[in-house]
C-alpha cells in the first residue's frame, strides 16, 4: 500500500532524461529542457531515460550503445525524430514537436513497473582479461604493470607546463558529453587538468542556426553561461531565444544589465583562444553587443561566417587547463567550429607534429607557460 | 553480579541483532551488481584506454607550504605571548629558534616562486 502510493508519487516525478544530440536538434533539445516536468541529466548516470533527439551518425552508433547500457535499471530510451540504431529492442519512436508527454508517460510507466527496463546491449566483460594474474591479481607483473579492471596503467609522459612528468591520460571526450558540442569527440591527452595534446576524432554534427542574431546570440549565451556556474542567467537566456523565435517582445537591454551584472566577463581569463585577433572573452562580449542591436540586424557576419582555415581547434586546446579549453571550445558556434574542426588523414601526423613544435617554442616565449612557474 | 551479567550479554545480543538486521536489509553490494559497462566512466560516449589510477601534480602545493609556515607562526605566537612575560629572554631565544626552522620552508617557497604574483 505505501510502496504504491511512493511509487506513484515516484512515477509523478519531474523525469530524469539525458540528451544525445543528433544534427540540427540542439536548439529544439535546449527549448525542451526548460519544461519543468524534465530534468535535464549532466550524466547519463543520472538519467532514467536516454532521449535520442536528430538523426544518428553512423559512426555514433556505439557510442549511443555505450551510453545507453551505462544507465542504471530502470531505463529507457526515446528516440526523437531519430532513427534507431540497430540492436534496440522494440524501440520507443516520438516524431512530435513536442516529446514531453511521450517522456513523462515512459518514465511513469518504468517506475510503476509497468513498462520492463531495457536490457543490455554490450557483452558484460572487461576490455581485456586480467583477473588472477600477477601477485596481487591485478593483471600483470611490477609496479606500474598489469591491467587492473581490464585496462592498462597510465605510463610518464612529458609534460607541458613545467617539465615534471608524471602519468598522462589518454581518453575520448564526446559525442555526446553535455558541456561539448553534440558530436564533437576529441581524444585527449591530460596530465592533471592540463591538456598535453588534442586529436580531433569527429567534428561536431552541422546545426541550423537561428536567422536572428539575437537570438542565435542569446542561444550561445545560454550555453556558455552554466559553464561559469550560471545556470539562472542561462536559463533567462534561453527562454529569451525562445519567446523572440515565437514573435514575442522581451526586454532585451534588461537581460544584458543581468550578465553585464553577473560578472560573467570577468569570470573568463583573457588572451585564451585566439582566432583572428579575438579571444573568448572578446567573443563573449560580442553576443551581448548583440543583445543591443535591432533584432534585424544580426551578428557581425565577418566574425562569424569567414572561413577560419589557419587556425585549428585541437592547436587552440594544447597546453590549456580543462575548464579554459571547455571555455573555448563553447565560444565559437557550430559552423565555426566544424570550420576550426577538420578531420584529417592519418599520414598528416608528422605535418602536425612539425606545427606542433612551433607552437611549444611560441608559448614558451610567454611567460606563462615558463619553466618553474607555479601557482598558475 | 549475576544480574549485572544478564544485562551485559542483553545489550551485547541487541547490539547483534541490530547490525545483523542493518546488514541483512541494506542493498546488497550495489558495487557488484554493476555491469562492465557501468562501470566504465561517463565519457559522453566513449571508453578510455587506460585505467584512471595515475599520479598527477598536486599544484597548490606551494601554496599550501606557505599556509603553514605562516599558520604554525601564528598559532604558537599567541600562547608564546603569555610565556614570554614569565620567562623573558629565554622565551624569545626558543622563538628565534622556531622561526629560523619555519624559515627555511618560507626561503625554499621563495626559490620555487611562491612570491611572484601571476
Amino acid at each position: 500500500m505505501a510502496i504504491a502510493i511512493l511509487r506513484r508519487l515516484a512515477g509523478a516525478a519531474p523525469a530524469p532524461a539525458f540528451p544525445a544530440i543528433g544534427a540540427g536538434m540542439r536548439a529544439a533539445a535546449d527549448d525542451l529542457f526548460l519544461d519543468g516536468r524534465l530534468i535535464r541529466a549532466d550524466s547519463i548516470r543520472h538519467a532514467r531515460i536516454l532521449l535520442v533527439a536528430g538523426p544518428v551518425r553512423e559512426a555514433d552508433q556505439d557510442d549511443i550503445r555505450r551510453l545507453h547500457d551505462q544507465m542504471l535499471h530502470p531505463r529507457a530510451t526515446l528516440w526523437w525524430k531519430s532513427n534507431p540504431v540497430p540492436d534496440f529492442a522494440e524501440p520507443a519512436t516520438c516524431d512530435e514537436d513536442d516529446p514531453v508527454a511521450a517522456i513523462e508517460a515512459i518514465h511513469r510507466a518504468l517506475i510503476e513497473g509497468a513498462r520492463d527496463s531495457e536490457p543490455d546491449i554490450l557483452p558484460n566483460e572487461p576490455p581485456n582479461p586480467w583477473r588472477g594474474k600477477g601477485d596481487y591479481g591485478q593483471g600483470g607483473e611490477g609496479m606500474m604493470g598489469g591491467t587492473p579492471y581490464g585496462r592498462p596503467m597510465a605510463m610518464t609522459d612529458d609534460d607541458l607546463r613545467d617539465g615534471l612528468a608524471l602519468d598522462a591520460y589518454t581518453a575520448p571526450f564526446g559525442p555526446f558529453l553535455p558541456m561539448l558540442p553534440p558530436g564533437l569527440k576529441l581524444s585527449v591527452t591530460l596530465q592533471g587538468d592540463v591538456i598535453q595534446t588534442a586529436k580531433l576524432l569527429r567534428p561536431p554534427s552541422a546545426q541550423a542556426e537561428a536567422y536572428d542574431g539575437t537570438v542565435t546570440a542569446l542561444r550561445a549565451l545560454g550555453r556558455f553561461l552554466p559553464i561559469l556556474g550560471l545556470e539562472a542567467h542561462a536559463v533567462r537566456c534561453l527562454e529569451a531565444a525562445r519567446s523572440l523565435s515565437a514573435g514575442k517582445p522581451i526586454e532585451l537591454a534588461k537581460i544584458r544589465q543581468f550578465l553585464f551584472w553577473s560578472g560573467a566577463l570577468a569570470a573568463i581569463p583573457s588572451g585564451i583562444g585566439m582566432v583572428e585577433d579575438t579571444d573568448v572573452r572578446m567573443r563573449v562580449e560580442r553576443w551581448l553587443a548583440a543583445l543591443d542591436e535591432s533584432p534585424t540586424g544580426g551578428l557581425d557576419g565577418s566574425a562569424t561566417m569567414s572561413p577560419l582555415k589557419p587556425a585549428r581547434l585541437v592547436d587552440l586546446l594544447r597546453g590549456r587547463e580543462w575548464s579554459e579549453a571547455i571555455l573555448i571550445v563553447n565560444s565559437f558556434d557550430t559552423d565555426t567550429l566544424i570550420s576550426l574542426a577538420p578531420v584529417e588523414a592519418e599520414d598528416a601526423e608528422t605535418e602536425g607534429r612539425a606545427r606542433e613544435d612551433g607552437i611549444r617554442m611560441d608559448h614558451e616565449g610567454h611567460g606563462t607557460h615558463a619553466h618553474g612557474a607555479t601557482g598558475t | 553480579m549475576a544480574l549485572e551479567g544478564l544485562a551485559g550479554a542483553l545489550v551485547i545480543a541487541f547490539v547483534a541483532a541490530s547490525i545483523a538486521t542493518v546488514i541483512r536489509l541494506a542493498p546488497s553490494g550495489s558495487a557488484e551488481s554493476l555491469t562492465e559497462p557501468q562501470k566504465t566512466p561517463f565519457l559522453g560516449g566513449g571508453a578510455p584506454d587506460t585505467h584512471a589510477w595515475q599520479r598527477y601534480h598536486i599544484r597548490y602545493y606551494p601554496m599550501t607550504l606557505l599556509f603553514i609556515a605562516f599558520e604554525m607562526e601564528m598559532m604558537f605566537m599567541y600562547p608564546w605571548a603569555v610565556v614570554f612575560v614569565e620567562e623573558g629572554g629565554k622565551a624569545m631565544m626558543e622563538m628565534g629558534m622556531f622561526l629560523a626552522i619555519l624559515s627555511v620552508g618560507i626561503v625554499y617557497g621563495w626559490r620555487e616562486g611562491i612570491f611572484r604574483w601571476q
